[in-house]
């Protein structure tokens, strides 16, 4: 009998492994191929052949697939199809300026979603409950590019306080000029925020009006007591939990934000490998993606596991 | 010609004009710029990018294409000559033996360019190997007879006659580098600008040669910046960011026109915009059905909402306003009864194809709409099949009965030669005419120069009677720059003002 932990683990291993079958088998199905678009409008039938060729893109998939896991279990992902150069010196530099801003985004957003989560949950259907619940919900109904277009508008364009877009600047450029930052963040934490802060709300409010705290309460503890060593623990296993999917969600607004910010990361990186059906760099993306997803949710729901009272545990 | 793959989302074109646009920030951009260095802002190709000049397919390698290297000649806005590298070149009389002098210029490694390094570009070009996309120029080329006659002269054999061959030695892609260089990662030309960094993907940053043949350029430093968005690429601009930004929208333009702080630039006549009917299978082997689909289309509408009307009506042929275009022959307009008889006649009444397009080019989603619409009153139904940007023009080669196509600035007789000879390289209609081609050969061998385009013109007249191309418009080029920037040209891209830095000055 496995301990949960190692079966979580399993488990996650084998989503990580269908995850990258499925994109490679997905990308080989698009129309077209990277011979077609390494080429341009004027490349002839023979031309393309000629690519093709170059590239191995005339040999069957599953030789290729097989070539590529080979090289992916002695640690090489490969070459891009496109420009020629090793797959992982791409990913190595759009990961530090989409890392910065995923880390910068999470730094900004757990204090907050906390701060909103508590005082909301603590007073439920209080005026300071339905203002903060308001504003979240608010926010996270428009969508990120709109956000970005109306903060760019008055931050940048306008005022002239913030910078437009992060134009020109490589990952390790962000952190000597940190203000680029600034309007991306914002963006992703707005989305974030209200899925986080609710989820926060609900634990809150179901625990400090639960019989547990009432019973504390009535043994004479003191209110903040209360809260810190109980409500809170207990709020937190389904926020953390939370937390995972909004790591999800920042690679995904990742795309949108990086695009109207012209930051050169991981999400215009992606959609820019499938664009150009480059097959190994698309593999490399789909890595990195599908680790940090199944790693962050498999942490998560471990956290969880911790932070959940025994006799509430389901069973596995 | 060379656009590909790169898709603008038009999330929001026009979302800022709500926003009061105040004057530019001081200059807000990354690191520590030297002073006297303009930064220009193109849409990225991301890493497809690359600095060798045989195998540039995007606006932004052209561009620093331009910056780093020279070509023997270069196109004028309507496409004639004018002498680069190259300070003379004559052909024998039969057209087949072409003689080209080189001016004196250097590499920014100090060396002479010479006839070897000419002869060594070219060949380059003209390797299968390469798959460079301008090889078709030189396919004519016997460079086994071809040599060097002195270190500034050198003579080109062709396997036939041609009076218009020099035109393929203006054509993107032709740029001219030291003999036996195989690498690009840090490229020597005699342009210029000289090389200094670059990540394909990222920026590149060039510094003034000194040593430039026409005089050294007004600037320091030239740095290109990858903006892929369009609204990001204004945005940067508008707050100082960069300098110049290329390729905008035509909403973008309307919009900027109102900007006291910006200044721009708007390049008429430079994209044809059209829609293909392939003429090799049915239903466009009928020929009723092609005239039918040609006066179903309503030119001015399609000009006035796809191209916001700052574009230009075509008359179904490439080349309006450039050297050799057949301006006499009447515009082609609408005729809904003829159409509509047309069909009948054919018994095509209610007959349904795919009209292929994509987002490659920000008109092209309207154009499809627009079409359908026009062509379901004359009782065909065309319905819009959108395919990914990157791959369409390779696609749509093969696939597909009708699909909208568009071709940037180049020679006339270039064009006929690629989409209406028999077998052309990009000749995606099927059109297949022994007039034809005999018309063009006749036209490649006559030394007399409004003699050829006067063939040249007949052979356009048979492609507006059957070539299956219906050339609706033509867009307009758009690029914005700061008001401090001074010494830009507005020209259609692949031609010789377009894009260029050198002459540009900083206040």
């Amino acid at each position: 009998m496995l301990g949960y932990p190692a079966r979580r683990l399993g488990f996650a291993l084998v989503q990580a492994a269908v995850v990258l079958v499925a994109s490679f088998g997905l990308t080989a199905l698009l129309p077209g191929d990277a011979a077609s678009v390494v080429l341009n409008d004027q490349a002839t039938a023979e031309q393309i052949a000629v690519v093709r060729h170059q590239l191995g893109l005339d040999q069957p998939l599953l030789d290729r697939f097989g070539h590529w896991l080979t090289g992916l279990f002695s640690g090489d992902l490969g070459r891009s199809l496109v420009t020629g150069t090793p797959v992982a010196d791409e990913l190595g530099r759009r990961f530090a300026a989409t890392a910065l801003l995923a880390g910068l985004t999470v730094v900004v957003l757990v204090p907050l979603a906390l701060l909103t989560g508590v005082l909301s949950g603590l007073r439920e259907g209080s005026r300071v409950d339905r203002v903060l619940t308001a504003f979240s919900v608010v926010l996270h109904a428009v969508p990120e590019f709109v956000l970005g277009m109306v903060l760019l508008a008055v931050f940048a364009v306008h005022t002239g306080l913030l910078p437009a877009t992060a134009a020109g600047l490589g990952g390790p450029d962000l952190l000597a000029r940190p203000e680029v930052l600034v309007l991306p963040v914002a963006v992703l934490v707005a989305r974030q925020l209200c899925d986080l802060a609710r989820q926060i709300r609900i634990g809150v409010a179901g625990q400090t009006a639960g019989e547990v705290a009432e019973h504390l309460r009535l043994l004479g503890l003191r209110e903040r007591t209360v809260v810190l060593r109980h409500v809170l623990p207990g709020a937190l296993a389904p926020a953390v939990q939370q937390l995972a999917r909004a790591v999800e969600g920042l690679l995904t607004g990742a795309v949108i934000v990086e695009s109207l910010f012209a930051v050169t990361g991981l999400g215009t990186g992606f959609v820019e490998a499938v664009q150009n059906r480059d097959i190994p760099q698309v593999q490399g993306y789909v890595l990195v993606f599908a680790g940090v997803v199944v790693l962050g949710n498999t942490a998560a729901d471990l956290v969880a596991h911790r932070l959940t009272p025994g006799r509430e545990r389901v069973a596995w | 010609m060379v656009r590909t793959g790169f898709t603008r989302r038009r999330l929001l074109a026009g979302a800022l004009g709500a926003a009061a646009l105040a004057p530019l920030a001081a200059c807000g951009g990354a690191g520590s710029a030297a002073p006297n260095r303009l930064r220009v802002a193109f849409a990225a190709g991301g890493s497809k990018e690359t600095l060798d000049p045989a195998l540039v397919s995007l606006f932004v390698d052209q561009a620093r294409s331009k910056a780093l290297f020279d070509t023997l000649v270069a196109y004028q806005a309507d496409t004639s000559l004018r002498p680069r590298l190259a300070e003379s070149w004559e052909s024998d009389a039969t057209g087949s033996r072409w003689r080209i002098r080189l001016r004196q210029a250097s590499f920014h490694d100090g060396r002479q360019v010479t006839a070897d390094d000419v002869l060594y570009s070219l060949r380059r070009v003209a390797d299968p190997a390469l798959a460079s996309s301008s090889r078709q120029y030189f396919a004519k080329v016997d460079f086994g007879a071809s040599k060097a006659v002195s270190p500034t002269e050198l003579v080109l054999v062709l396997t036939a006659p041609d009076f218009e061959f020099p035109a393929g030695l203006g054509a993107p892609g032709t740029e001219i580098v030291p003999a036996g260089t195989t690498s690009f990662t840090a490229p020597v030309g005699s342009g210029p600008f000289r090389f200094v960094s670059f990540t394909p993907g990222g920026p590149a940053l060039f510094r003034k040669w000194d040593g430039y043949w026409e005089g050294a350029p007004g600037l320091e430093e030239l740095e290109f910046v990858p903006v892929e968005n369009e609204a990001a690429r204004v945005n940067a601009l508008l707050s100082g960011q960069v300098d110049y930004a290329h390729d905008l929208a035509a909403s973008t333009a309307a919009r900027l026109a109102k900007e006291s702080e910006v200044w721009l630039g708007e390049a008429k006549l430079t994209t044809m915009q059209g829609m293909a009917l392939r003429l090799s299978q049915p239903p466009f082997s009928d020929p009723r059905l092609v005239s039918a689909v040609l006066s179903g289309v309503d030119r001015e509408a399609l000009n006035r909402v796809a191209l916001a009307g700052r574009g230009e009506v075509g008359n179904d042929l490439f080349g309006k306003g450039l050297r050799g275009y057949a301006a006499d022959i009447p515009q082609r307009s609408r005729d809904v009864d003829r159409a509509r008889a047309l069909v009948r006649e054919a018994g095509a009444e209610g007959l349904a194809f795919a009209l292929e397009t994509s987002d490659v080019d920000p008109c092209f989603a309207t154009a499809a709409t627009l079409i359908s619409q026009q062509l379901k009153e004359i009782g065909l139904t065309a319905t819009p099949n959108t395919r990914a940007a990157s791959t369409y023009f390779t696609e749509t080669r093969t696939k597909g009965v009708a699909a909208l196509t568009r071709t940037a600035t180049l020679p006339v007789a270039t064009f006929l030669n690629q989409r209406f000879r028999t077998g052309g390289s990009n000749n995606v209609t099927g059109f297949a005419s022994a007039e034809f081609d005999a018309l063009m050969d006749r036209a490649a061998a006559t030394a007399d120069e409004t003699a050829r385009l006067g063939l040249l013109g007949e052979a356009q007249r048979i492609a507006h009677d059957r070539g299956g191309l219906l050339a609706w418009g033509f867009s307009t080029w758009t690029i914005a720059a700061a008001k401090r920037v001074s010494g830009l040209v507005t020209a259609p891209p692949n031609t010789f003002d377009w894009a260029r830095f050198d002459r540009v000055r900083l206040s």
